[in-house]
């Protein structure tokens, strides 16, 4: 389990979290819901350990991993897709994943996780020789995804993967998301399309100006009027 | 770039040692003087290019490494009598540990702030080389005793070519397995992302410092094979317009690929040459010309000449 206890963090003298709780079950799938500056990539920056948090503390499987360093965390199983496009252009698709498997570098054989990626995104396979810069946006996002499980993820922490995606994009990268839940990679999730997100989630967290404002079963937020009025449209 | 070099890629490594060994009976002593030039900066700006153009980092110390490469590998063969290769070995581990004392202090500055922090460090080294006279003989320089390798005494033009030309060789060698072994990968990545490397779970100071520990070592390498074929140094040496050319030839060449940095060496370092003897009187005017190529090569063509081959050829790296 994944527990995250009021976690305050700034930016110099400008507040971004203020005492944010939120927990993600082994095996369960978690968004983290809200408007732009709500404080969202921030929640998942601290977890990873990329920001550091000021006040709270950060447990994973009765662990406390507050203030560890980045490559710690990932080496427990904790690895964070960021937002955007973060990849290594200039490497291939194929070289991009390998870095993904930097911490068990000892092993000689990344076969059965080429083949594991590959089988989510068989895009991916098709253009493994080509310079990572040179792929479609949603492309992109699959080989960040594809990149972070090569490191065996047990929670993958998911920053806007629909950013910048076709609808039709964003719904066959939702299912495949659902389908890497199945089969028992804990999720958190980051979004703003907050109907897609609750869609696949079974719990969610609605953050505002860097608290939690809202917390429940996804399917209670989905008919949560006030939910419905703010984040979902009419 | 993933696994290791073809035997195909290593056979111009057999041919540049071939010709260092054939050519100078042939050719007359200029062209081996000037040969034997163009590689020190070959292996100076494929040293630099691993710091800024695979690594990322806005650095400027080089020279400065590479003086210490120049004065450890000249000292130590005439204080303690340590042969040429030992003592190149333990200058270039010198100018490493420095290099990487140096990572350590700015490894938390980037950009710009690097830029200044290590060209400060460059000024002070260029100022220890001048003031410690009893060790460097100060601003009237330092005779240079011709180095034996292996029994085989340089200090002529010719007799250094061949060992020079072997010296890169394996530099070369070594940085094709460098840039495609898994280090020469984290490099790319911290240069690309720092924030993708490190959730990739690549620890991104150490990789940034390597980059640095690396990048001063080819620097002391290049400072050793100074003293095989020169018979004097000064602190001159290893003052501001030596940085802004060896850092012209890797931009100029391409930066982060192998073939631009050689490209760049030999290019910028036959210039002052043409300009010596095809027009004289505009000898005066070196430092303006470099700059003007370095503005133009960034204008129109930003990944340098072999970034421009290799897009005519279809190629991306």
């Amino acid at each position: 389990m994944l527990e995250v206890q009021t976690i305050s963090a700034s930016y110099g003298s400008v507040r971004a979290l203020e005492a944010v709780s939120l927990q993600v079950d082994a095996g369960g799938i978690v968004c983290l819901l809200g408007a732009n500056g709500a404080g969202k990539s921030t929640t998942l920056n601290c977890i990873s350990g990329v920001v550091p948090s000021a006040r709270g503390r950060i447990r994973c499987d009765g662990r406390d991993i507050t203030g560890w360093a980045i490559e710690r965390i990932v080496a427990l199983g904790i690895v964070q897709v960021p937002e955007g496009r973060e990849l290594f252009p200039a490497l291939s698709v194929e070289e991009n994943l390998v870095l993904g498997t930097w911490l068990h570098r000892r092993q000689r054989n990344h076969g059965p996780e080429f083949e594991r990626v590959y089988e989510y995104f068989p895009r991916l396979k098709e253009r493994r020789k080509q310079a990572a810069g040179f792929l479609s946006g949603g492309e992109q996002q699959m080989l960040m995804i594809g990149r972070a499980l090569m490191a065996r993820p047990k929670y993958l922490l998911l920053d806007e993967p629909s950013l910048g995606l076709s609808p039709l994009l964003v719904q066959q990268l939702f299912e495949i998301i659902a389908r890497m839940h199945r089969d028992g990679i804990a999720i958190l999730l980051v979004e703003q399309n907050a109907k897609v997100a609750l869609s696949v989630s079974e719990y969610g967290y609605i953050l505002e100006n860097g608290e939690v404002r809202l917390h429940g079963r996804a399917k209670a937020l989905s008919e949560d009027p006030e939910v419905h009025a703010a984040y979902l449209g009419a | 770039m993933y696994g290791s070099p073809s035997y195909a890629r290593l056979a111009p490594l057999l041919a540049l040692v071939v010709i260092g060994i054939v050519l100078p009976p042939l050719v007359p002593q200029y062209f081996l003087s000037l040969g034997n030039t163009l590689m020190m900066y070959a292996i100076l700006a494929v040293g630099l290019d691993l710091l800024l153009g695979w690594a990322g980092q806005f650095a400027f110390a080089h020279i400065a490494f590479y003086g210490v490469g120049v004065y450890g590998t000249v000292l130590l063969q005439s204080k303690l009598g340590i042969p040429f290769i030992p003592g190149v070995l333990i200058a270039a581990a010198l100018a490493g540990l420095i290099a990487f004392l140096i990572a350590v202090a700015a490894i938390r500055l980037h950009s710009v702030y690097l830029a200044l922090a290590t060209f400060a460090f460059a000024e002070s080294a260029q100022w220890v080389f001048n003031s410690w006279e009893g060790l460097t003989g100060g601003a009237d320089g330092l005779r240079i005793a011709p180095p034996s390798v292996l029994g085989w005494t340089t200090g002529t033009d010719a007799r250094a070519f061949p060992v020079i030309a072997i010296i890169l060789a394996l530099v070369i060698g070594a940085t094709m397995y460098l840039t495609r072994s898994r280090l020469g990968r984290s490099l790319c990545a911290v240069r690309d992302s720092e924030h993708a490397a490190a959730v990739s779970g690549i620890d991104v100071f150490r990789t940034r410092i390597w980059a640095f520990v690396i990048s001063g070592t080819y620097a002391g390498v290049a400072g050793g094979t100074f003293a095989l074929f020169q018979s004097f140094v000064n602190p001159e040496a290893f003052g501001f317009s030596q940085i802004v050319l060896v850092l012209s030839m890797v931009v100029v060449g391409g930066l982060g690929t192998l073939p631009g940095p050689l490209i760049g060496a030999v290019l910028l370092g036959l210039l002052p040459e043409i300009m010596r003897t095809a027009m004289r009187g505009l000898f005066v005017w070196q430092e303006l010309v470099y700059g003007l190529i370095l503005i133009l090569s960034m204008m129109f063509m930003p990944r340098g000449i072999w970034g421009l081959i290799a897009a005519r050829g279809g190629r991306s790296k």
